[in-house]
C-alpha cells in the first residue's frame, strides 16, 4: 500500500495530516498565565484576599502579554489588534485585558485602601463589576479563540471556551487557596468545606468537559481523530495522561476525596493542578492536525 | 468586475512544479516560503497502483477564515475576490495561518530574508531588491499575481504550465474557461466541508 495521505508530514510535497506549528510555547504561556491570572484575580475577589488580586493582574498584564509579544512577528504594532472587534476574538481579548488592568488596579488601589478617597463610594462597585467581568471575558476568549480555527478539528468546538473557563476558574481558585492560607488571608476559610467542594466539582467538570473534547474532535474529522489518537495512543500520550488527567486532575481530585487540607496540602494541590492545567494547554497546541487534502486517487484515472 | 477562480485538471498535471519555480520566481519568495505546491500523492497495491499530483494554493475563499479572524484587518478580500494581506498592518500573530485549513499563508521570518534566494551567505544586489517587497515577521500569501491580473495578464503558474491543467478564469462568466470545465467535470472544492467557499476547483 502506498497511500501517504494518512500520515504526518511535514514540508514535503505530500499530502497528509499537518500539525499546527505556528502557535508554540509562548503562546501557550501566554493563554495559560493569562487565563490563571485572571482566575486567581476572580477567586481572590470572592476570599477578599487582594494580595491574590494583585498578582492575578501581574500574572495577565505581563506574562500574558509578554508572551504574546515574544511571539508576534511586528510586536511594536501590537496595539493594532485591538481595532477589529466586531469579528476577531484577539481583538475582544486584547480590550478585555485593557480594561482588565485598568480597572483592576483601580479596584486594588480602593480595596487595600492604599489612596484614601481615591474612588467615590458610589463609584466602587461599578469599577468592581467592570474588572470582575473584564476578568471573565479574559478566561473565556482564548478559548472562543481557538474554536472559531475550523481548520483545526480538535479546535473548532464549542467546548474550547467552557474549557477555558473551567481551567481558568480551578487555577485561580486553587493559587487563591494556596497563597491566602500560606499568608494567612484567607485563613477564615480554612477548614471550610466551601473550596474543597468548588475545586472537586470545577476538577470533575473539567475532566468530564475534556473526555467530551476528545470525543467531539474522534467524531468530527479525519484531522480530530489524528488529534485523539496522538493525545491517547501516540507521542504525546505519556504526556497527555500522566501530567493532564494523573497529576492535574486525579491527584488534587484525590487529596481532597482523603480530607487532605492545610497550606501545604493547598500548595501541592494548586501546583499539581497547574501543572496539569500548562500541559494541557501546550498539548492542545501540539496535537492539532489540520486535515489532509481530500484524496483524489479513487477517482483519477490511473497513470 | 470579473471574480477570479482557478481550475486545475489532474488529468493533466505532470508533476513538474514548474508552477511552484515560476511563481517563486514572480514573487521572489526566499527560501523555505512557497505560494504554490504540487503535491504528488501515491495509491493503489501493486501492480495496481496510482500516481496523483495535485496542485495548492491560496484558495481565495469567498468566506475566507482568515480574514474573519485578523485582529487588525491586514487581511482583506478585493472586489474581484482576490484574498490579500496588507503586510503594513499585520502584527504576525498567526491567527490566520492556524485558521486555513489549506496551509497558503506564511509568516516570512528574518531568517527568510536573510537566506535570500539561493542560500549563498552575503545577499546579492538582485536578491536584496527581491526580498525587499517582505516586511519581516508578517505573514505572506499567494494573490493570483494580482500586479499581474491588473495589467491584463494571468497568474505567472497558469501562463508557465507546460500542459494546461491550470485553468484561471472569471466565475461570474458562465462561458469562461473555469465555468465550463467545473461544469462538465464537475469541480469539487478542496475540503468542502469546512464551508470556506474555495474559489479553486479541482477536475479529473
Amino acid at each position: 500500500m502506498l497511500g501517504h495521505s494518512s500520515s504526518i508530514v511535514g514540508d514535503e510535497f505530500r499530502p497528509g495530516f499537518r500539525l499546527q506549528t505556528h502557535w508554540g510555547w509562548s503562546m501557550a504561556a501566554a493563554f495559560f498565565l493569562g487565563e490563571v491570572g485572571a482566575g486567581l484575580f476572580l477567586a481572590s475577589l470572592f476570599l477578599d484576599f487582594v494580595d491574590g488580586m494583585m498578582l492575578g493582574i501581574a500574572l495577565t498584564a505581563v506574562g500574558k502579554s509578554g508572551g504574546h509579544l515574544l511571539h508576534l512577528g511586528q510586536p511594536l504594532r501590537a496595539w493594532r489588534a485591538i481595532v477589529k472587534l466586531d469579528r476577531s476574538w484577539v481583538s475582544r481579548g486584547l480590550l478585555a485585558i485593557v480594561l482588565f488592568t485598568g480597572f483592576g488596579v483601580l479596584h486594588v488601589l480602593d480595596a487595600a485602601q492604599l489612596t484614601a478617597g481615591l474612588l467615590p463610594r458610589a463609584l466602587s462597585p461599578l469599577v468592581t463589576g467592570i474588572s470582575a467581568a473584564a476578568a471573565v471575558v479574559v478566561m473565556l476568549y482564548q478559548g472562543f479563540a481557538m474554536s472559531h480555527s475550523s481548520a483545526i478539528a480538535l479546535w473548532s468546538s464549542g467546548l474550547m471556551p467552557v474549557i477555558s473557563v473551567t481551567y481558568a476558574s480551578l487555577g485561580g481558585l486553587a493559587l487563591a487557596t494556596a497563597l491566602g492560607l500560606e499568608t494567612g488571608s484567607a485563613e477564615r476559610f480554612a477548614g471550610s468545606a466551601l473550596i474543597p467542594t468548588l475545586e472537586l466539582a470545577l476538577i470533575g467538570y473539567a475532566l468530564v468537559m475534556n473526555l467530551s473534547l476528545l470525543h467531539a474532535a474522534y467524531y468530527g474529522s479525519r484531522g480530530g481523530q489524528k488529534s485523539v489518537e496522538l493525545l491517547l495512543k501516540g507521542d504525546l500520550s505519556k504526556w497527555f495522561l500522566s501530567l493532564v488527567f494523573a497529576i492535574g486532575l486525579i491527584f488534587p481530585a484525590a487529596m481532597i476525596a482523603f480530607g487532605l487540607q492545610g497550606p501545604a496540602a493547598a500548595i501541592w494541590s494548586a501546583a499539581a493542578i497547574l501543572l496539569g492545567y500548562f500541559a494541557l494547554r501546550v498539548l492542545l497546541f501540539k496535537a492539532a492536525v489540520y486535515d489532509p487534502m481530500q484524496s483524489f486517487i479513487a477517482r483519477t484515472q490511473r497513470v | 468586475m470579473a471574480t477570479w477562480a482557478m481550475v486545475f485538471d489532474l488529468r493533466r498535471c505532470i508533476g513538474c512544479n514548474a508552477c511552484t519555480i515560476a511563481c517563486k520566481q514572480e514573487n521572489n519568495l526566499p527560501t523555505g516560503v512557497f505560494f504554490t505546491k504540487t503535491l504528488t500523492e501515491e495509491g493503489g497495491e501493486y501492480p495496481d497502483v496510482k500516481r496523483v499530483y495535485v496542485p495548492t494554493l491560496c484558495n481565495h475563499c469567498e468566506s475566507p477564515p482568515c480574514e474573519w479572524v485578523c485582529p487588525t484587518g491586514a487581511t482583506y478580500v478585493r472586489t474581484d475576490g482576490i484574498v490579500m494581506v496588507d503586510e503594513d498592518k499585520c502584527i504576525g500573530c498567526g491567527s490566520c495561518i492556524v485558521a486555513c485549513p489549506y496551509d497558503a499563508r506564511t509568516r516570512v521570518e528574518r531568517e527568510h530574508i536573510r537566506a535570500g534566494l539561493f542560500m549563498h551567505g552575503e545577499l546579492t544586489a538582485f536578491e536584496q531588491q527581491g526580498v525587499s517587497r517582505f516586511v519581516p515577521g508578517t505573514v505572506a500569501k499567494c494573490t493570483f499575481c494580482h500586479d499581474r491580473i491588473d495589467a491584463g495578464m494571468q497568474p505567472a503558474c497558469v501562463v508557465t504550465c507546460p500542459t494546461d491543467a491550470r485553468i484561471f478564469g472569471d466565475l461570474d462568466d458562465s462561458e469562461s474557461g473555469v465555468r465550463r470545465l467545473i461544469r462538465e467535470r464537475g469541480g469539487r472544492a478542496p475540503l468542502a466541508e469546512k464551508n470556506t467557499g474555495p474559489r479553486v476547483f479541482y477536475v479529473d
